[in-house]
């Protein structure tokens, strides 16, 4: 059983107290937090921490994910490496080099076409008739095996994402509309919740790979020279579907977010904070959610399942034993 | 003693060669469980370690006959117990893994007396259990030694792991999510 992450939204300070943590906020309330039994920090109010507190979630192999102001994602404190194994890295760069990186890039785009094209299929028929968009990316699915070039499964999952977000505005719920993904800073609602839950897959991705001996910073689909962990961000783009989009849609359509959790600031629209709260209790309910897994014969919640991605990953990159991207099968 | 033993027993007894595999307690243990297992660990393919199962080992250990033995690391790499009465010592938490312990057991002694000349007995404990179970080296379980590090080199090796199988004991492996993903 995976430990919860914890989420911290006040103003405060954050410290050592002996073998744990404690959170001091402004507003005067003290809070210990035991660290060994959390998997993940975020932090996403304004907090002041020392190189001790720093030294404790080190200990315990607790990173911490770090988000300033209006939550933009700031970065992460990752603590040492409790798995390091050379010969895991150099067969990873090993196999960025030759054509596993490829095959590999093709089973995580695969496997994304996948989970959007089955997002479609649950809400086809419920909110719309999607399914000229459904064989488009079954279509889209089948090019990726196609291509011979990295640059080419980039351009095939680019395709494949503007059939699936044009979709989006049949699915939300007015008012919420989305025709196309804008970020930095997201210009309306849908924007600003898929943005936010991205961010989320993206950390949890993160957390995940730490775990491993595997080398956050060297991927397959996406360029090495991107600023953020590469190899999250592509282990990130399977999870997006079935950890953001879908539950996207399940927060609007049940009007648990509504207009009202959002502001517009100057040049774009953001999650109050309220909303912020709404949306990540229910992130974290998912991730706690349990499918029964065909190959490890037991349930396994949806944060295993991003663990449990990462180490196939790196069996294949080790052994050459298939590599199974998740595909939603549930 | 087969060509590739003497040579692994040739490369322990000189101290300033490294051989190539360093054959630890916990891999012979390995051999007789799971040799998938041991290929995994001798690649550094990490474990769950947030397992209790570890943890109660590790206290079963620390915990018991604590007065009546001596702990000695030998060559950096297999960390011994020795009882007063001369005898090696392994303590396990319980005797479903007879066989595997015995070995490793086994494989101490055995070492002892190829690389460093040291004849020793053993005893298994089970502390849990409130028994123990005396093992020494013999015609019989020298040679079942040597096949055994003779496998453990085959196995570690080979440039794949050998092939995923259904055991009775996989759900309480630690690399069981990895083996099956």
């Amino acid at each position: 059983m995976p430990k919860p992450n914890h989420h911290v939204f006040a103003d405060g300070e954050l410290s050592r107290n002996e073998g744990t943590l404690r959170i001091d906020t402004l507003a005067g309330e003290t809070e210990y937090l035991p660290v060994e039994s959390i998997d993940s920090l975020y932090l996403h109010g304004q907090i002041d921490f020392n190189t001790r507190a720093l030294g404790l979630l080190n200990d315990h192999g607790v990173p911490a994910h770090v988000f300033g102001w209006k939550d933009y994602y700031k970065g992460s404190y990752l603590p040492k490496r409790g798995q390091v194994s050379g010969n895991t890295v150099v067969e990873q760069v090993r196999a960025y080099d030759d054509d596993r990186r490829l095959s590999i890039a093709q089973r995580i785009i695969q496997a994304s076409i996948h989970n959007m094209r089955s997002n479609l299929r649950y809400y086809d028929g419920r909110r719309g008739n999607f399914s000229e968009a459904i064989a488009d990316l079954a279509d889209e699915k089948d090019q990726v095996a196609a291509v011979d070039t990295i640059n080419e499964v980039r351009a095939v999952e680019g395709n494949a994402r503007k059939t699936y977000y044009r979709c989006f505005d049949r699915i939300l719920r007015d008012p919420f509309e989305l025709t196309k993904r804008q970020y930095n800073p997201p210009t309306n609602e849908a924007n600003a919740i898929v943005s936010f839950l991205n961010g989320m897959t993206y950390t949890t991705c993160v957390s995940a790979i730490r775990k491993t001996a595997l080398d956050p910073t060297v991927g397959f689909v996406h360029e090495p020279g991107e600023r953020r962990f590469t190899l999250s961000l592509d282990i990130a783009d399977i999870f997006k579907p079935i950890l953001a989009d879908r539950l996207v849609f399940r927060l609007v359509n049940r009007q648990q977010i509504t207009v009202d959790d959002f502001e517009s600031e100057l040049d774009g629209c953001l999650l109050t904070e309220s909303g912020r709260m709404t949306v990540l209790e229910e992130f974290e309910k998912l991730l706690d959610e349990t499918v029964a897994h065909p190959r490890l014969e037991r349930n396994v919640s949806y944060k295993t399942l991003v663990r449990t991605d990462v180490l196939s990953l790196k069996k294949h990159i080790l052994t050459g034993e298939e590599y199974h991207a998740t595909e939603r099968w549930w | 003693m087969s060509t590739s033993v003497a040579e692994y027993v040739a490369a322990e007894r000189e101290p300033a060669r490294e051989p190539k595999t360093r054959i630890t307690g916990l891999m012979v243990q390995y051999y007789h469980v799971c040799r998938r297992e041991l290929w995994f660990m001798s690649r550094d393919i990490d474990i769950d370690r947030e397992t209790t199962n570890i943890q109660r080992g590790t206290h079963v250990d620390e915990t018991s006959y604590q007065g009546s033995r001596k702990s000695f690391q030998i060559d950096g790499r297999i960390q011994l117990d020795v009882l007063e009465s001369g005898d090696i010592m392994e303590v396990k938490v319980s005797s479903a893994m007879e066989k595997p312990a015995r070995m490793q057991l086994l494989f101490y002694l055995w070492y002892l007396r190829e690389v460093h000349d040291i004849e020793k007995d053993g005893v298994l404990a089970y502390p849990t259990e409130r028994r123990r179970e005396q093992v020494e080296l013999n015609t019989e379980t020298t040679a079942q030694i040597e096949a055994t590090v003779e496998g453990i080199l085959d196995t570690v090796g080979a440039e794949t792991p050998p092939a995923l199988e259904k055991k009775s004991y996989c759900d309480s492996c630690l690399y069981q999510d990895i083996c099956w993903m």
